[in-house]
């Protein structure tokens, strides 16, 4: 029991990260290995627009815009182009990326409520892209016949397999989250949020850094939304909606918007929540509203917020704990 | 493609009937983002639950839970009992997705609105399906004929309402004491405390007003399509994208900037597209954001309004 506090959290971590790489041992199911696989790919955007919105204070509505430009990316790549699934993943990094790039260079005067509403734009114009430019992306009908990531022989075809890619994917991404929260850039990012005149007082470069989480935010829904494209193998433009943007906004916010573990838990929370309230039927997405209400109302600083607060109150109980 | 003035009144018409549209809801907007200052992402709703309300006692027969109810009532009756329900939605409103988030900055209060904006969509579906429903209108034709001219008498009416209720507006705020004390909440909340108003009393009738005017933009337009649950998310999209080209928090930019966006999205429909004709709303703004982001009529005339 002499471990350091730092050491106890990588311990703690590791033995996480055994437990999620053992659970397709013991979920059978395929539905729920589905599930599994959409709320990690759901966890990435959601850690993204965390970048954006929690260490930056940028808001954006427009997470499932890039979302689908990934998506589509790797399908057109796939589909038209025969390219493999590994190179079409960079690819549909790079080109959100780069969107990202360039709505946030004209979004950067913009803030609070006017950005939002930029971004709500960005998105619908995309969407309606989606939907009408029919030779790429085939309108409405969707695009099928993706195909799953393989190395050599080994074909990541089930929701079992693919459980790992997206395991990775999901840790590397909140590593290269957490090596920012932690460095310059997190810092720079931080002193922007909290008083952007004050920032640039004390010589940080806030266009330089506002766009960085800009593109951050745009190649981690890039990356999500190839990662779905090939597990689902079929993408339809209503999944690219205005809603699902305020879906993931939703996801961050209840998990605690400036914390990686916040915007990892609430993606998943949130994505089980409607299962778990499925014996409803069809009233759940109703409770599901008012749950987000309650949340908001009842947990000011989202479920990592309260879950210090029940840390602090057991530790102080017992002293001798752990 | 030939210049023809008759279609072009035709849809300079229909174009100011959505303009008004989109500027009834725009003020919904701006005036509880004056109060508050925080965007309300449920105002669609306040322009689709009423329009369920009002069918549900317009129609001869409809199915409410799964049941055939027949509940039909005189349509003036009808159009009052909804804004009675209506204002005590507008005070609900304010209890549960406002009061007790109002010393928390604004995003809480907006993910909170949101919350509630999907609680009722789908409250929506649940009590009346999700089958679009038509609702009667005041008037026994489709068109009329003014000369060469056919026109929507909804159209007009949408029009002459919003005309009326604009004059309202500018009575209440100019001329009475609530109107003043409205204002003077806006402006600054802690001053108007110091000289007496209830400010917590006047959030709240800012709430009750902006459900009204989703209400009766609700009930003006619902004739011209169908009540679904969707109906009045893209209208406040559109209204918000308004309200920021005429200059967030300006009442007469939110005025101008809906009649504009009705009629250039109107004319584009016909003209340039009407597969993007949903894009032009946000094209306008975009543009306009990247111009004059403080909107066509900046932040000055919103202190004078």
């Amino acid at each position: 029991m002499t471990l350091r506090h730092a050491e106890r959290k990588w311990a703690a971590l590791a033995g996480l990260v055994f437990v999620l790489a053992l659970l397709p041992a013991f979920v059978h199911s395929d539905y729920l290995l589905s599930l599994f696989d959409t709320a990690g790919i759901y966890a990435i955007v959601v850690m993204g627009l965390g970048i954006l919105l929690g260490f930056a204070g940028q808001l954006s509505l427009a997470q499932a815009a890039f979302l689908g430009i990934g998506a589509y990316t790797s399908g057109w790549l796939t589909t038209h182009l025969g390219w493999s699934a590994w190179p079409s993943m960079g690819a549909a990094m790079a080109l959100s990326a780069m969107v990202g790039l360039a709505v946030g260079y004209p979004c950067l005067r913009l803030s609070g409520h006017y950005l939002a509403l930029a971004t709500i734009g960005f998105g619908i114009i995309t969407q309606l892209v989606l939907i009408n430019w029919k030779s790429v992306t085939n309108g409405s009908d969707g695009m099928g016949n993706i195909p799953a990531p393989q190395i050599g022989s080994f074909v990541f075809d089930s929701y079992a397999r693919y459980y790992y890619i997206v395991l990775v994917a999901v840790l590397a991404c909140a590593y290269v989250a957490w090596r920012i929260k932690t460095t310059r850039v997190g810092r720079a990012l931080e002193a922007i949020r909290e008083n952007e005149i004050a920032a640039r007082a004390t010589g940080i470069d806030a266009t330089r850094y506002k766009i960085i989480a800009f593109v951050l935010a745009g190649a981690y829904a890039g990356l999500a939304g190839s990662l779905l494209a090939h597990m689902t193998k079929f993408i339809s433009p209503d999944s690219y909606s205005f809603d699902q943007s305020v879906v993931f906004l939703v996801m961050l916010i209840v998990g605690g918007s400036a914390s990686i573990s916040g915007a990892i838990l609430g993606a998943v929370l949130l994505w089980f929540l409607p299962e778990v309230l499925r014996p409803l039927k069809t009233s759940y997405i109703m409770v599901y509203g008012a749950a987000v209400v309650a949340m908001i109302v009842f947990m000011p600083r989202g479920l990592v917020g309260l879950l210090e607060t029940l840390r602090s109150r057991f530790v102080r109980r017992r002293p001798d704990a752990a | 493609m030939h210049f023809d003035p008759v279609a072009n009144m035709q849809l300079l018409v229909s174009g100011l009937a959505f303009g008004s549209i989109y500027a009834l809801v725009a003020l919904g907007f701006v005036l509880i983002y004056n109060a508050v200052g925080v965007v309300n992402f449920a105002q669609g709703e306040f322009v689709m639950f009423p329009s369920y309300i009002a069918v549900t006692f317009l129609l001869p027969a409809i199915t409410v839970f799964g049941t055939v109810v027949h509940w039909q009532l005189p349509i003036v009756g009808v159009y009052l009992l909804v804004l009675v329900l209506m204002v005590g939605f507008g005070l609900l409103f304010n209890r549960i997705a406002y009061h007790p988030l109002r010393d928390r900055g604004w995003m809480p209060v907006v993910i909170s609105t949101i919350g509630v904006s999907i609680f009722l969509r789908n409250a929506a579906q649940m009590i009346w399906g999700s089958q679009p429903i038509v609702m009667p209108s005041l008037f026994a034709v489709d068109t009329i004929s003014v000369g060469p001219l056919h026109i929507r008498p909804q159209d007009l009416l949408i029009i002459g309402v919003t005309a009326v209720l604009i004059a309202f507006q500018f009575f209440l705020f100019e001329r009475t004491t609530l109107g003043k004390q409205m204002r003077a909440t806006a402006q600054d909340r802690a001053t108007a405390r110091l000289v007496g108003v209830r400010v917590g009393r006047i959030v709240a009738i800012t709430f009750v007003y902006s459900a009204l005017l989703g209400t009766i933009s609700g009930l003006l337009v619902a004739p011209l399509f169908t009540v679904t649950k969707e109906m009045g998310a893209l209208i406040a999209l559109k209204a918000f994208a308004a309200s920021i080209v005429g200059g967030f928090g300006s009442i007469p930019g939110a005025i101008v900037g809906g009649l504009a966006i009705g009629v250039i999205e109107t004319f584009g429909g016909f003209y340039i597209s009407s597969a993007y004709v949903d894009a032009i709303a946000f094209i306008i703004l975009i543009s306009v954001l990247l111009v004059r982001p403080q909107g066509l009529f900046g932040e000055r005339v919103a202190e004078k309004a």
